[in-house]
């Protein structure tokens, strides 16, 4: 009929792709308010415990904005607010955040146990092994090479 | 030879047809038999609904028919979920024989071509061919969990929440349609095994989602009667019969991308409309009606390519059903799929128009793209299958 | 003043470490655990290299609130262990180093997994 590597290309050539520049605005603009909501909650922070060191102040932040993003993803907003900014909210931390979430309360139908607990790092798994593993790594030469 | 006519005409009877809320707000809104508010339909998981959404239109169909539980001789059907749960879960109800059927989102061709060939060689009187899908429960067995907040690809489609059951019979069908009335869907079974606790549970439930059934637009409600499409107090015109059919080949070109499952089933239907055409001498202008299943947008711009290049124009109003499914408003990219988007256009607008005698001979070709979760992750390319099937209208 | 020109930087920096990897989406169609995941080793590669300290007094949140932030936590707490407390700390370091984070992460995933469930879609 029509041979293989022809077809491919064809449908590669051909297929719709995505609209570039409404998507990259629309990433770069939720990107940036994210993070201007978490430089605004770190100012807050350091306006409340003014003695705080600025290590426990960035690390706060990024605790409240887990919580954000969680209470977003419960609220079932989050998954709107991603199919409109793609990349601008996956790569903040509140993305981290929804796909930790999201398969718990996609799998709370399977029960506590098997569902919640064994499924909640369906997504989120790899991002866990992949740093963890690298902070070994990166550890482990540390200790060697200073 | 792939093709086969059948040598006794084998009645389609009634077909009957559930869908969600998104899908009712669609191109075909108007011709299907119930349209739900909530795609959950007071269900705890989306799998459950699935399957009630199945058993109500095999139950609806059967009454549609004017038949009984009992004198269905075979049940055949599928559904996209994995061990086909939602079907066999289905099918508990019923005290029927039961085969269940896979081939992906095809499995309805499949159903309506094994069926009549078990009732054109006389091995049944009455056969139900049903499928469902939803778009739920297919998302998070073949994708992503439905909350995390991931783009969905330009060339994706959206798998219809609905399922459909037509009634295949030895005989003619009456000319009028048995009416469905509210109870005679959401009723207990008489085959489910409950006790008396859960009994009571069950009736609260049913009592709940009788408010959950949509009043404008189902025609179950005395109201809506008078729908152009879903006249029940005319009696049809005319009758469909299957005729004859096309096995599909299982296909594969290469294609491996999930996200773009139009393209890899659109070299299987290319591939069984040409032998269909060749096999049985027939030209694309003898049919007044030529449907494919949920191509989407790109796989039907594919199709038509692939067959051109074989010297086939399809005529103009060659539909894809899954194309045609949403408008364009309702952004699903591609349009629907999924094992329920031809099977609730064919029973409810294709068969309409064949009863009221606007079409008169029709080629359907449900197509399905083979894939599970794992097999994209091991590097499989995605194969595609497509059946085909003829239908004619005959007048009364 | 000088706050609306810090709340700028972290908007434009933030905003086009996000615009990178929407590229990345749109161009190789790539699943967002594997975005998450590069951006997490980037963030890692960046501290290792001595350059997240220098954007992260440029551009704060901008940078510390994309997961790069998270990778970069993950592989100064590795450092900074291995060089207090030895081998053990090397062990430890990393992960200690975002245990609140991780922690925050996994007791909202249990608690809105029991109390929330999830809706179809509508678009």
């Amino acid at each position: 009929m029509i041979e293989r590597k022809e077809y491919q290309d064809y449908v590669s050539q051909n297929a719709p792709k995505s609209p570039m520049l409404r998507t990259l605005v629309a990433a770069f603009l939720v990107g940036g308010i994210i993070c201007c909501v978490g430089e605004g909650i770190g100012d807050i922070i350091k306006l409340i415990f003014k003695e705080m060191s600025e290590k426990d102040v960035a690390t706060w932040e990024s605790c409240v904005m887990i919580f954000l993003g969680s209470v977003l993803t419960a609220l079932g907003l989050y998954d709107k607010l991603g199919h409109y900014a793609g990349g601008g909210s996956i790569i903040p931390i509140t993305g981290f955040a929804n796909s930790v979430v999201s398969p718990a309360m996609e799998y709370n139908r399977e029960g506590v146990f098997f569902g919640i607990c064994a499924k909640m790092f369906v997504i989120a798994g790899p991002i866990i092994v992949f740093g963890v593993t690298v902070s070994f790594l990166i550890g482990f030469i540390s200790y060697f090479v200073v | 030879m792939r093709t086969f006519r059948l040598k006794n005409p084998v009645y389609i009877k009634s077909g009957f047809t559930i869908v969600g809320p998104k899908e009712g707000d669609g191109n075909f809104g108007d011709c299907f038999d119930i349209v739900l508010h909530d795609d959950l339909w007071c269900e705890k998981s989306y799998e459950k609904c699935e399957s009630k959404l199945q058993r109500d239109a095999i139950a609806g169909a059967i009454k549609k028919a004017g038949l009984e539980r009992n004198d269905i001789d075979i049940m055949m059907g599928g559904d996209l979920l994995n061990e086909l749960s939602s079907t066999s879960l289905a099918a508990r109800n019923f005290p029927c024989a039961f085969l269940g059927l896979y081939n992906a989102c095809s499995t309805f061709g499949e159903a309506m071509i094994v069926g009549s060939m078990l009732i054109d060689g006389g091995f049944a009187k009455n056969i139900t061919c049903s499928t469902s899908s939803h778009y739920s429960s297919a998302e998070r067995q073949y994708r992503f969990p439905l909350e995390l907040g991931n783009q969905r690809q330009p060339t994706a489609q959206w798998t219809v929440t609905g399922a459909g059951c037509t009634v295949l019979s030895a005989e003619a069908p009456l000319r009028e349609n048995s009416r469905v009335y509210e109870d005679d869907i959401v009723s207990v079974d008489e085959g489910m095994q409950l006790d008396e606790k859960e009994l009571e549970k069950y009736k609260k439930s049913i009592e709940k989602q009788k408010k959950v059934i949509n009043i404008d637009k189902s025609n179950i409600i005395e109201d809506n009667f008078s729908r152009e499409y879903n006249d029940y107090m005319k009696p049809l015109s005319h009758y469909a019969v299957v005729t004859g059919g096309t096995i599909g080949r299982v296909i594969d070109l290469g294609i491996d991308d999930e996200a773009n499952m139009g393209s890899c089933m659109a070299p299987a239907a290319a591939d069984t409309i040409l032998t269909h055409l060749t096999e049985s001498g027939m030209d694309p202008s003898d049919y007044d009606g030529i449907f494919t299943g949920d191509l989407g947008r790109f796989g039907k711009a594919n199709l038509e390519y692939l067959l051109s290049r074989e010297g086939i124009t399809l005529p103009t109003y060659y539909m894809d059903t899954g194309a045609s499914y949403f408008t364009p408003e309702q952004k699903t990219f591609q349009g629907g799929s999924g094992a329920g988007c031809v099977n609730t256009v064919f029973n409810s607008y294709i068969l309409k128009r064949l009863q009221r005698g606007e079409l008169k001979r029709i080629l359907v070709v449900p197509t399905g793209a083979l894939l599970n979760k794992d097999t994209p992750l091991q590097k499989e390319t995605i194969p595609g299958i497509a059946h085909a099937f003829t239908v004619e209208s005959r007048e009364f | 003043m000088e706050i609306f020109l810090t709340y700028l930087k972290v908007f434009a920096v933030g905003g086009f470490v996000c615009m990178l990897g929407q590229i990345l989406i749109n161009k190789t169609k790539i699943s967002s655990a594997r975005i998450l995941v590069l951006y997490l080793l980037i963030g890692a590669l960046l501290e290792v290299c001595g350059a997240f300290e220098p954007l992260k007094k440029f551009a704060g949140s901008g940078v510390t609130i994309p997961i790069m932030g998270f990778g970069s936590n993950l592989a100064k707490g590795a450092m900074e262990g291995a060089a207090k407390s030895g081998m053990l700390g090397a062990i430890s370091g990393g992960l200690s180093a975002v245990a609140a984070g991780l922690t925050v992460a996994i007791v909202c995933g249990f608690v809105f997994g029991l109390i929330a469930r999830s809706r179809s879609k509508k678009f």
